[in-house]
């Protein structure tokens, strides 16, 4: 049965992470007769993004061949060197390094108090609330547990990042590897929050690695989108206390 | 009909057939002005009324005229004497009490006049300024006249000034009073009444045993008060709690032609000083930069929008160092006296009707600036800009008639100059220039600057409270043409905390979150002083660029920013304390506002408390200025606000009594000292 080469070639062409045989087999035996191509490859994109590429188990959905970091590649003391492969990575950080630390933890704790300031106006954030068309009914009975989902809303409709927001990212490679990445050119996809913790990305071969970070341009740089929800829901919580600890605000003054 | 002998008026036969008018103003300046204008300066007064003749047109003609005036508010709502008690009932109960409306005593003479008067009369006029609380007091004055003459016919003249023409054509075009309008203000009056007393006694019961001088003051509550007060503390401790962040950057200067350019980096600045270190050593491998843009365009700074109530007190404060509420009495002064429009408008842009050449042309006999509004007279004068409000009841601020500075106060004479400079520098053109725009590329990143050469001053010369100078002149470069920078240098620098509000800072955050009517933010402001809840202090000479701010619009390349363009940029945008910001120089001496003891106590004894709905914040405030907006849009009544609003105050009230041990706790502190700074006490 030629469905194999064929699903493998359909999601290579769209630049995602190349699956393991065993997964690829998984996926065309699962049913029979096997759905149509074109869901296959839905099916296989999805949990490819979703996954953990560093997931080694016998049950791991990508290609334990696929191309890795070379092993020198943060290192501080070469200028300039180029990725040699096209290499897929997942997003385990990212920080906005156009904006203080001090003024992220004011917005953050603004949200939490359930405020955002668009100007000099200050805003009240209302949860959404589930029945959805009552949502102007009663905002007094917002209860507390409503609040997070109502700040993540906020956020994320305030920290898109401007035209000239530089912003710098960890990623992973495979095998674990963790590198700091830089946008060397605005790209729009990525933003606090905008840029989910998981998410996937191909960095081109010829990407440009100087001092040990990994210079991001368009060029070089494919958005894959994809998520691992477990992550990135910790990664939001932790966010005020990581910045307010970089800024030193955890300490008693 | 003219009377030589003062007689008192209600001994007066009335001829047969005589048709009479009862006109009645918001006060005796305008009473004055009105009369004046409709006599042709021929009248005979008796007591505070005055009597004359004159021709209204429309159905009523000729007729024989009484004119007088009350003194704003006629009546005050209360609570029956069974509610005077501030513990029993309690407060709580003052949500659903019965209220009852009086005549206040000391206006009991003025009531009856109208009374009397309106015996003799078939129409009444009601000349009270036209905005909802002159429209409110009109009510005020028709129910006193009904008091008299039950069946009396009841016109409103719409007027914006006293000037002569105007007041005649505002005579002959009688319009009805708005109801509207009328119950949006009683809405607010009678919910003012219930939430201020029954929070005011909740706050005063609750914290006066604590003793010490608590026991002493008067702890009140107002619902434009708390949310003002909140910005003030919320401010505080934004600067008490800020936590300094270095940053990096690169600069670039480059010397040609004996000329020295500073090129700034597209990024500004980083806080990350490896990825900054990381971007500068790759721009020095470059070696080279390339220019990779020119362009010269012509550039202009926009003349002002015309002027509003917001934008008087808050020119008053920054520029003539006056309080927003001195500000408004000076202006209502000039007012009375037929200098300037009415001050109260949020209108920003002059109806195409008015003939605002002959305004200026008023102007030219001035020694300061006649010459300029000459110049305008002969041909060089250009329509307003228009902003994007208006209450479609008065015109922007503008002076009606030239007055000499000798007649005026100081204060008074300051003003003035502002109100007619601004008004000129409207109905004059954008200041030009030509601007030269230069981009390099060094390395992989972008550097750019910009010389701009002023080529015509334009409002700017009489407009003297901005200014607009030539930046030093670029050096001729062209596009694709390569050089080695004579300085690339990394920048470190740090973030410094935003300043205390001064008093405009502050009128501005209550504009923008809807506390308080343009007409009564700095009645607010002077009562959170006087309560002392907070304290204002000079700020040293602090370098932050905070009062930047203010200055709206510097010089834009885009479409003209309508009012308060450069208010969205509060964040963030401009580098702040960074090193684009130098301008602290003239912010110095500025008074500022720092909450007391007290101050903090109540709002965060409120803000930890009931957390949804706090009081300190403007939410409730706002909705409630809505509301009555939409009473007066008739898009509701005033029956739904009142039951609305009164249930989300009661719920907040009833929230705030189960936790008034968080109110107790944090006002312990404050005990000691409640009037003193809070800073002092931390220090």
């Amino acid at each position: 049965m030629d469905l194999i080469p064929q699903l493998q070639r359909a999601i290579l062409a769209h630049s995602l992470p190349p699956p393991s045989q065993s997964f690829l087999t998984t996926l065309t035996t699962a049913r029979s007769p096997p759905p149509p191509i074109p869901s296959l490859l839905a099916t296989a994109k999805a949990r490819l993004l979703a996954s953990d590429l560093t997931n080694t188990s016998t049950s791991a959905i990508i290609d334990p061949s696929a191309p890795v970091f070379p092993a020198n590649i943060d290192a501080a003391t070469v200028k300039e060197t180029r990725l040699a492969q096209n290499t897929h990575v997942q997003v385990v950080d990212i920080e906005n390094l156009s904006l203080s630390r001090w003024e992220q933890v004011e917005e953050l704790e603004a949200i939490e108090r359930g405020e955002r300031t668009r100007g000099r106006q200050v805003i009240r954030v209302v949860a959404p609330e589930d029945g959805d068309n009552e949502a102007d009914t009663s905002t007094t009975q917002q209860t507390q547990a409503s609040r997070p989902a109502a700040a993540a809303a906020a956020a994320a409709a305030t920290t898109t990042g401007g035209a000239n927001a530089v912003h710098r990212l960890v990623l992973q490679d495979r095998q674990g590897k963790r590198v700091f990445a830089v946008e060397l050119k605005r790209i729009n996809g990525i933003g606090i929050i905008k840029t989910h913790i998981g998410e996937k990305m191909l960095l081109k071969a010829g990407a440009v690695v100087a001092r040990g970070t990994v210079l991001l341009t368009p060029e070089t740089c494919t958005l894959l989108g994809g998520k691992i929800d477990a992550w990135h829901e910790t990664w939001m919580e932790g966010r005020l206390a990581r910045l307010k600890e970089s800024v030193g605000a955890d300490r008693p003054r | 009909m003219r009377f030589t002998q003062p007689r008192p008026f209600h001994r007066l036969a009335p001829r047969l057939g005589d048709m009479r008018v009862l006109c009645v103003a918001e006060k005796p300046s305008i009473s004055k002005a009105v009369a004046g204008h409709l006599s042709g300066g021929s009248f005979a007064t008796y007591i505070k009324n005055y009597a004359f003749d004159f021709d209204f047109g429309q159905q009523w003609g000729s007729s024989s005229v009484t004119m007088t005036c009350v003194t704003g508010h006629l009546t005050n709502v209360e609570f029956t004497n069974e509610y005077k008690n501030w513990s029993h009932p309690p407060p709580e109960s003052l949500f659903t009490a019965p209220i009852v409306k009086n005549v206040h005593d000391d206006k009991r003479d003025i009531a009856k006049n109208i009374a009397d008067q309106a015996k003799y009369a078939r129409l009444l006029v009601i000349w009270t300024d036209c905005d909802r609380e002159g429209e409110h007091i009109g009510q005020e004055i028709v129910d006193a006249a009904k008091v008299g003459n039950a069946a009396i016919q009841v016109k409103r003249a719409r007027f914006s000034n006293v000037e002569r023409a105007h007041v005649l054509a505002a005579a002959r075009r009688l319009v009805e009073l708005d109801e509207k309008q009328v119950n949006a203000v009683s809405a607010r009056i009678e919910l003012d009444l219930r939430i201020g007393y029954a929070f005011t006694r909740f706050i005063t019961n609750n914290l006066k045993p604590l003793g010490g001088p608590l026991a002493e003051l008067v702890l009140s509550y107002g619902s434009c008060q708390f949310p003002t007060l909140g910005f003030v503390v919320d401010r505080y401790f934004r600067v008490k709690n800020f936590v300094p962040e270095p940053f990096w950057g690169i600069s670039l200067t480059h010397n040609k032609e004996g000329k020295q350019v500073r090129f700034s980096w597209a990024r500004n600045r980083l806080f990350d000083r490896m990825t900054a270190v990381l971007l500068y050593e790759r721009c020095l491998d470059a070696k080279k930069a390339k220019v990779t843009k020119v362009q010269e365009k012509p550039t202009r700074k926009f003349k002002p929008l015309p002027l509003t109530t917001v934008e008087l007190q808050k020119a008053a404060t920054r520029l003539l160092r006056m309080s927003g509420q001195q500000a408004m009495t000076v202006a209502e002064g000039l007012y009375n006296k037929g200098f300037i429009s009415y001050p109260r408008t949020e209108t920003d842009r002059f109806d195409k009707g008015m003939n605002l050449r002959a305004l200026v042309q008023k102007q030219t006999t001035d020694q300061r600036w006649g010459p300029f509004a000459q110049g305008l007279v002969n041909g060089g004068f250009q329509q307003p800009r228009e902003g994007r409000h208006d209450d479609k009841a008065h015109p922007p601020i503008h002076p009606i008639a030239h007055v000499a500075p000798s007649v005026l106060s100081y204060d008074e004479g300051r003003l003035y100059e502002y109100v007619t400079r601004r008004f000129l520098a409207c109905c004059s053109e954008d200041a030009k220039g030509m601007a030269t725009d230069i981009e390099l590329q060094f390395g992989d990143e972008y550097f750019s600057t910009r010389g701009v050469i002023v080529l015509e001053r334009n409002y700017l010369d009489v407009y003297v409270y901005e200014s607009w100078n030539n930046t030093t002149e670029l050096p001729k470069f062209t596009v694709g043409e390569q050089f080695e920078p004579s300085e690339a240098m990394m920048t470190e620098g740090k973030t410094s905390p935003p300043n205390y509000l001064t008093e405009g800072d502050l009128i501005a955050l209550m504009d923008a979150n809807g506390i308080g009517t343009d007409a009564t933010m700095a009645e607010h402001i002077q009562k959170i002083q006087d309560r002392e809840y907070v304290a204002t202090i000079m700020r040293g000479n602090d370098t932050a660029g905070g009062a930047a701010g203010e200055n709206d619009e510097e010089e834009a390349n885009g479409a003209p920013a309508a009012r308060g363009g450069g208010r969205g940029r509060g964040r963030g945008g401009r580098g702040r304390g960074g090193g684009a910001s130098a301008r602290g120089g003239r912010a110095s001496g500025l008074k500022v506002f720092v909450p007391t003891q007290l101050g903090v106590a109540l709002i965060l004894g409120f803000d930890r408390m009931s957390f949804e709905m706090s009081l300190g914040k403007p939410f409730l405030r706002k909705e409630m200025e809505l509301q009555m907006k939409a009473i007066c849009e008739g898009s509701t009544t005033r029956r739904a606000v009142l039951e609305q609003s009164i249930a989300q105050y009661k719920q907040v009230f009833l929230q705030s009594q189960e936790q008034v041990g968080v109110l107790k706790q944090v006002s312990q502190k404050a005990v000691t000292f409640p009037n003193v700074l809070w800073q002092v006490i931390i220090v």
